[in-house]
């Protein structure tokens, strides 16, 4: 296996964030197009309040609130990156010794045990 | 009876077109010319027929046929052109204009409607050109105290961050915008730009509805996520590679969904879920908050998100041909490409054209293998979008709390059963080295 410079491997991504860049100049002259042809009236004020179904909007656009689901964003955070951790075993398991999965079952126990405990503890909602 | 110009005179209208061209002229040739002439000098030029195209060279070549075709190949050859064109945005663009056409009319029939039928001659067939013409005429409306500059990127970046997915899906054999080691893991890091951008849209819009609709899409993308990532796991213990390439071509003999079809069923409704399609569509549930974080979008803002999600739905669909039904492979149904006429010209009666670099074109970009590769893919993948478009005739809508039960409690699960399905199967000798090709 040769090895690669992090910058050509870094280089190799260039053309995601070409491809990123090029969406970017060929839709925001859309938007520009459709800004010089369309009409623009400033007739009425109630025109550009917030959608409320017709009702005058009360109170702020961006409130707090509770969404009841707080836990799972916070899961989320913590087994995103563990699962991430199961590709770098996952990619090499062809080249690794048997013996290496029993770490990595092990491992796979924990994360199960966290996810069923925090599982749990999301769904007695008092809590949060 | 009114007049359209009463002051209008011929000999006036030839003159102020002379003067108008002899200015168009003046202008092209000195500072035109010379504004392309830097650009190409900056630009790495290819070497055609043993010489090294000058930007003077490019100039007479386009006026010479037998040369046009090695100039066409080489920017064939470009990463420009695999950006803008083939593997990249046009032809994702073009499939997901289709899609739309598509679920339109296949939505109708399935609840016994007709669909878009006036606009074209043909079974409405340019409805969706009428529908851009609207929306692009249509007025822009920001709401009272909305974040501008955010609020009009949103849209834009939505588009972007769909054409980076798009720009990692190889298409054929080398036919790919960003052939990168890592391919599955960037695909993770671009799926999580779209609760990211989501989230921006719905906030700086300042109004109830698009908010909870962009925290309810932030909740739904991101509760998914884990069950795409571990869902996908068993492909790449099997192949034993990230690159996505490298998973389509270890494909050739079976493909992946033979043998982990229970990673398949949860990568496809996770993937229902990331698109916010029936009956995960939460964050744009209509009869119950009214678009959902697109309710303040209007006119061609709303546009833009549509043909972003259309172009992410191809994406998602492209990345389940990839990984689960074999991407380009498939049998050879592509006729030989006609060789002769490359090599001894076309022979129409006592004429024979000869047409340059044909040849090399035939052999090194547009091959038999390259054609027949794209037929395959785009066959799996539309048949893959056909299956994410059905749910939408077919299902209602579920509640929050039944969709983050299903995705934490059952899908992860399942996808945990999926990971110990491949395991099993490496360890047994039946896949991997030594088993199965």
């Amino acid at each position: 296996m040769q090895t690669k410079l992090v910058g050509e491997i870094a280089g190799n991504y260039s053309t995601v964030v070409l491809m990123f860049g090029f969406a970017i100049v060929a839709m925001a002259p859309a938007l520009l197009i459709s800004r010089m042809i369309s009409p623009r009236k400033k007739s009425n004020p109630v025109k550009f309040l917030p959608m409320e179904c017709g009702q005058v909007p009360s109170g702020e656009g961006r409130t707090h609130f509770m969404m009841q689901y707080y836990p799972y964003i916070l899961m989320f955070v913590i087994f995103d990156v563990v699962a991430i951790f199961l590709y770098a075993w996952g990619s090499a398991l062809l080249e690794l010794p048997k013996s290496a999965t029993l770490p990595m079952l092990g491992f796979l126990a924990i994360m199960f045990g966290a996810m069923s405990f925090a599982l749990y503890q999301s769904g007695r909602r008092r809590i949060w | 009876m009114s007049v359209i110009a009463p002051d209008f005179k011929l000999s006036g209208f030839i003159k102020s077109l002379i003067t108008d061209i002899v200015w168009a002229l003046l202008i092209m040739s000195l500072i035109g010319i010379p504004a392309i002439m830097m650009i190409l000098f900056f630009v790495p030029m290819p070497v055609i027929d043993g010489e090294l195209l000058t930007p003077f060279l490019a100039f007479t070549y386009i006026a010479d046929p037998s040369r046009t075709l090695p100039l066409v190949q080489a920017f064939m050859e470009t990463d420009m052109f695999k950006i803008m064109a083939f593997p990249g945005f046009g032809f994702a663009a073009l499939l997901a204009a289709g899609t739309i056409f598509v679920e339109r009319k296949m939505l109708a029939k399935l609840q016994l409607r007709v669909g878009p039928f006036y606009c074209g001659k043909f079974e409405g067939i340019l409805q969706l050109m009428g529908d851009g013409l609207k929306l692009i005429s249509k007025e822009i409306i920001i709401p009272a105290k909305a974040d501008k500059p955010i609020f009009w990127a949103a849209p834009v970046l939505f588009v972007a961050s769909a054409a980076a997915f798009v720009a990692l899906i190889p298409v054929a054999p080398g036919w790919v915008v960003a052939d990168v080691d890592m391919g599955l893991l960037a695909v993770f890091a671009v799926i999580g730009f779209f609760p990211i951008v989501t989230i921006l849209s719905a906030w700086s819009a300042n109004s109830k509805f698009p908010f909870i609709g962009g925290i309810r899409a932030l909740f739904q993308m991101v509760s998914f996520e884990i069950p795409l990532i571990l869902s996908l796991l068993g492909v790449v213990m099997v192949t034993g590679t990230l690159n996505l390439s490298e998973i389509a071509a270890s494909q050739s003999s079976f493909p992946w969904i033979l043998f982990l079809p229970v990673g398949a069923i949860v990568f496809f409704i996770t993937m229902l879920a990331e698109l916010e399609r029936i009956p995960f569509d939460l964050p744009e549930a209509e009869s119950e908050i009214v678009a959902g974080w697109l309710t303040e979008l209007s006119g061609m803002m709303y546009g833009l998100v549509q043909l972003g999600t259309y172009l992410k739905l191809y994406a998602f669909a492209a990345l389940f041909t990839v990984l689960f039904l074999g991407g380009w492979n498939g049998p050879m149904i592509v006729p030989p490409l006609p060789m002769e006429i490359a090599t001894h010209g076309l022979e129409m009666g006592p004429i024979t054209v000869k047409i340059g670099g044909l040849e090399s074109l035939f052999t090194q970009l547009i091959t038999q293998e390259m054609l027949n590769g794209t037929l395959m893919f785009v066959l799996k993948t539309v048949g893959v979008i056909f299956f994410i478009l059905l749910p939408r005739g077919v299902f209602p809508r579920i509640r929050v709390d039944m969709l983050l039960n299903l995705g934490w409690h059952k899908l992860i699960g399942l996808a945990f059963v999926n990971i110990f399905i491949a395991l099993g199967l490496v360890y047994a000798g039946v896949l991997g080295p030594g088993g199965l090709q």
